[in-house]
């Protein structure tokens, strides 16, 4: 044999047994498929969340996002029968799915769960809800669920307020702020007096991005949808929703669509909106928000890229700082769900059904909520003799910090829970502690962020949160929450509705940048002409006739 | 039997037989796929399976066209891809007349040099294309940098964001793309020219210039021609990459080209019945368009390509 044969021999074995060696492997750790339509993250769970997973059930988690494969998986995946072992859908797509015989009825085994079994009231309101389903079988869990109640409002601070940093506010001379052109003025002044960051980089009070348009459910520029909130409408795909639960349609000049886009038009005009707004996508704003860059947020997690500690104790964080002639729109604690719904998929049998079957209610049980909302005992937090949390790491998550290897080493961001979305929201409370699972209500860090500006706004405003402050002053308009299935898009209307969509949006951007009101409103009405010839009154007598079923329903839930 | 008796048949079998793993794999690539195009005459919607409850026959290809506006759509979608292919076609020359330049460089590193560097951007994703383009054109950028302390500009300009020039703009980060990669068909044609003709006009007292335009050119025509023709029966498809990533609200109107409408319109939101009338369309236009250069190429050459 030559030398080159005997190295190639050589090789062929070594391959072989290493093949062997790999299936070898495999002994008989269970994969469960989960399509999740919430993950950021596709493949194995990997880190500290897969090793306690796999040290109490022996299973691995293979997660499939939609989000990061593509939308067009779910058709692909859906016409093959099988979506997945665990599926975590939209209330509206599960309800097709349900139809289409994708998913498990889980009637007979969900009353031998444990702790699945305390949230029987939402899961058979949702249950029963679900069309053609009179027999009151169940298919689908509620995600997100809540063991307070249906109108309670349990968060400090809503999900979209204006805030400011506090240390310019204070820095010019914390004027009141009247309405929206008030906060122009005040965020023109603070962009007079205080032009750059700390390292000299330019600094816009507004910066937008366009990458989020048309998402969750509603037409036109994230950036604008949001803000509409703040007068007391809430969009609803084509329709506003306003304050006396009537509809109007987005494109109606007198509601809060135009004047959020007139505001950010002016804001444009004074020239406070950063130049690269129309262009940049979320990455690019959010590391100028995380620099000191913007001087204006909205979204209550969005203060997470700049506030820490530190700058709660020197003054620098953003906060609240309410705008008088505001009243803000609230959802009220997700009682019945957030509208996402977990199930099982029917082709799972035998084992591995109980398997799942063990590990969803395990997932819903305080030990598995502790896990997914507040980390690892003796890593994220730690536990008195009184049974009372308190956090430690607390960058964690920020700065990905390495686990011990105990605890199944990695980062503690790459091996956070990778299914992204929870049986039970982080504010019910854990009835081993009494407080919520959420971390920034437990007394322990009230007590350390109860800092000299925490006290300051306090006094200024005469409420310790911003909610309190919106309840004392009656701007808050609290949505009750309710458990409905809307029906889905047919084909017609969902080709409007994307259609809609992207002239709504492109025009919004360029109406955000006129020149000036004229070529605003030149901009405004041949939109709404392209628009109408696109079909948009069907999409939006669709959209009336789809969610006045829900406005029904939350009427009847205040009453 | 009769079949091996007869040699002549036998050895056509044999020789069909040597063809018939690529037949089998263009009917499973080329021609299984084109069974998707019975979507187009459904209202399918996932997850659903297709059923005749579903037939619609030509609405979805009627819908491209019912009213005044989508209409204005559909033919604003096919002005872009008949613009931006359009621009390529007339400035195909552009890499064969790099090529024939770059044949010309005596030192042969500095040559190489060149060459590679041209080559590289084919190689770079449009994804990264479009982050240097941000990094460089975007307000706090290169480009604006030295503009603004130039005095050229008083303030900040946000180039990607105008529409204006976008077909234009468009061709050349192609062609900055593109270029060095083409020329290699050139390069590779103008190396296969007979060494004798260009010494025998050397020796006849021929410049620089004139074999270059007498002799080096007209070589590399017939290469020309083909690529040029193979590009023709691509015309419709421009691509999508490209204009997926340079797009925004304000220059979606000259940049949405054909391949990225049905992008938009089919991938967005499950439009997909939609999208794929459109892409049938394409398909045959497409196919009209390449019988009809070939027909041209027959009248004027003599000979077609297919």
């Amino acid at each position: 044999m030559g030398k080159k044969k005997l190295v190639a021999l050589f090789l062929v074995v070594a391959m072989a047994v290493s093949c062997f060696a790999g299936c070898g492997k495999k002994s008989d750790t269970m994969v469960i498929e989960v399509y999740d339509v919430a993950a950021n993250y596709q493949g194995t769970q990997t880190g500290w969340f897969a090793k306690v997973v796999k040290d109490r059930f022996n299973i691995e988690l293979n997660i499939i996002a939609p989000q990061v494969a593509g939308d067009s998986i779910y058709q692909t995946r859906a016409s093959s029968g099988n979506l997945g072992d665990i599926i975590l859908l939209d209330g509206t797509d599960f309800a097709d799915c349900v139809k289409a015989g994708l998913v498990k009825d889980i009637s007979a085994e969900i009353k031998e769960t444990t702790y699945l079994k305390d949230y029987m009231d939402q899961i058979n309101t949702y249950n029963k809800g679900l069309p053609d389903n009179a027999d009151g079988k169940t298919y689908g869990i509620p995600a997100q669920m809540t063991n307070t109640s249906p109108s309670s409002y349990s968060q400090d601070v809503i999900y979209s307020s204006p805030l400011l940093r506090w240390d310019l506010y204070t820095g010019i001379g914390s004027p009141e702020i009247k309405d929206l052109d008030g906060l122009l003025d005040a965020l023109e002044a603070m962009m007079k007096k205080y032009p750059t960051n700390a390292d000299g980089d330019a600094a816009y009070p507004l910066s937008l991005w366009a990458d989020w348009d048309g998402g969750d459910g509603m037409l036109g520029i994230a950036n604008v949808v949001q803000l509409t909130t703040w007068y007391g409408e809430k969009i609803k795909g084509s329709a506003i929703l306003k304050r006396d639960n009537t509809f109007t349609e987005i494109t109606d000049k007198n509601a809060t669509y135009y004047k959020i886009l007139k505001f950010l038009n002016d804001a444009y005009q004074r020239g406070l909106v950063d130049p690269d707004s129309g262009t940049q996508d979320w990455n690019a704003a959010c590391a100028k928000m995380s620099a000191g860059q913007v001087y204006l947020m909205w979204y209550s997690w969005q203060v997470g890229f700049w506030n820490t500690q530190d700058r709660l104790k020197d003054g620098t964080a953003f906060i609240f700082t309410p705008v008088k002639d505001q009243v803000y729109y609230a959802d009220s604690d997700t009682y019945y769900g957030s509208g996402r719904i977990f199930g099982v998929g029917s082709q799972v049998e035998g084992e591995k059904y109980d398997k799942i079957m063990e590990f969803l209610d395990w997932y819903a049980s305080p030990e598995g909520l502790v896990f997914q909302h507040d980390g690892i005992e003796g890593f994220n937090y730690t536990v008195d003799a009184n049974g009372k949390y308190t956090i430690m790491n607390d960058n964690a998550l920020m700065d990905n910090l390495p686990v011990p290897e105990e605890y199944g080493g990695a980062g503690y961001s790459d091996g956070n829970n990778a299914i992204n979305q929870w049986i039970v929201d982080a504010i019910s409370t854990n009835p081993n502690s009494g407080e919520p699972y959420s971390t920034q209500y437990w007394s322990s860090y009230k007590a350390a962020t109860m800092t000299q500006m925490k006290k300051d706004w306090a006094a200024k405003f005469g409420a310790d949160e911003p909610v309190e402050y919106m309840k004392k002053n009656n701007v808050l308009l609290v949505s009750p929450n309710v458990s409905v299935t809307l029906p889905s898009d047919t084909n017609d209307i969902s080709v409007i509705r994307n259609q809609c969509n992207e002239t709504l949006c492109d025009a919004s951007w360029q109406m955000i940048f006129a020149k000036d009101d004229v070529e605003f409103d030149k901009l405004w009405d041949e939109m709404c002409k392209t628009m109408d010839g696109l079909g948009f009154q069907d999409l939006y007598k669709f959209d009336v006739e789809k969610h006045q079923i829900e406005v029904d329903a939350k009427i009847a839930a205040s009453k | 039997m009769k079949v091996f008796k007869d040699k002549k048949k036998m050895r056509s079998y044999k020789e069909f037989l040597y063809i018939l793993p690529f037949l089998i794999l263009v009917a499973i690539f080329s021609y299984y796929p084109l069974y998707g195009w019975i979507y187009a005459f459904f209202d399918y919607r996932p997850p659903f399976p297709l059923s005749m409850d579903s037939f619609v026959g030509l609405k979805w290809f009627k819908a491209m066209v019912e009213n005044e506006v989508k209409l204005k759509q559909t033919l604003n979608v096919l002005r872009n891809t008949f613009a931006m292919s359009g621009l390529s076609l007339l400035f195909s020359w552009f890499p064969m007349i790099f090529a024939v330049f770059l044949n010309e460089i005596k030192c042969k590193p500095f040559k190489k040099f060149v060459q590679t560097v041209t080559t590289l951007p084919n190689f770079i994703s449009w994804v990264l294309v479009y982050s240097i383009a941000y990094c460089i054109f975007n307000t706090t950028g290169v480009v604006n940098e030295v503009l603004l302390n130039l005095g050229v500009l008083e303030s900040p300009q946000a180039f990607l964001q105008s529409g204006e020039h976008i077909w234009f703009k468009m061709w050349l980060w192609l062609t900055w793309k593109n270029a060095g990669w083409s020329a290699i068909m050139y390069i590779a044609a103008i190396t296969g020219i007979d060494e004798q003709m260009i010494e025998a006009a050397r020796v006849d007292g021929a410049s620089r210039m004139q074999i270059i335009r007498h002799i080096t050119i007209p070589s590399i025509l017939p290469t020309y021609f083909v690529l040029v023709m193979l590009s023709l029966a691509n015309f419709l498809s421009n691509g999508m990459e490209q204009y997926f990533v340079f797009q925004n609200s304000f220059n979606k109107e000259s940049i949405q080209v054909l391949d990225l409408y049905v992008y938009n319109i089919g991938m967005g939101s499950g439009g997909y019945s939609l999208a794929t009338a459109i892409s049938i369309l394409k398909s045959v236009v497409s196919v009209s368009i390449l019988f009809v250069t070939n027909k041209i190429s027959k009248m004027i050459r003599g000979e077609g390509f297919i």
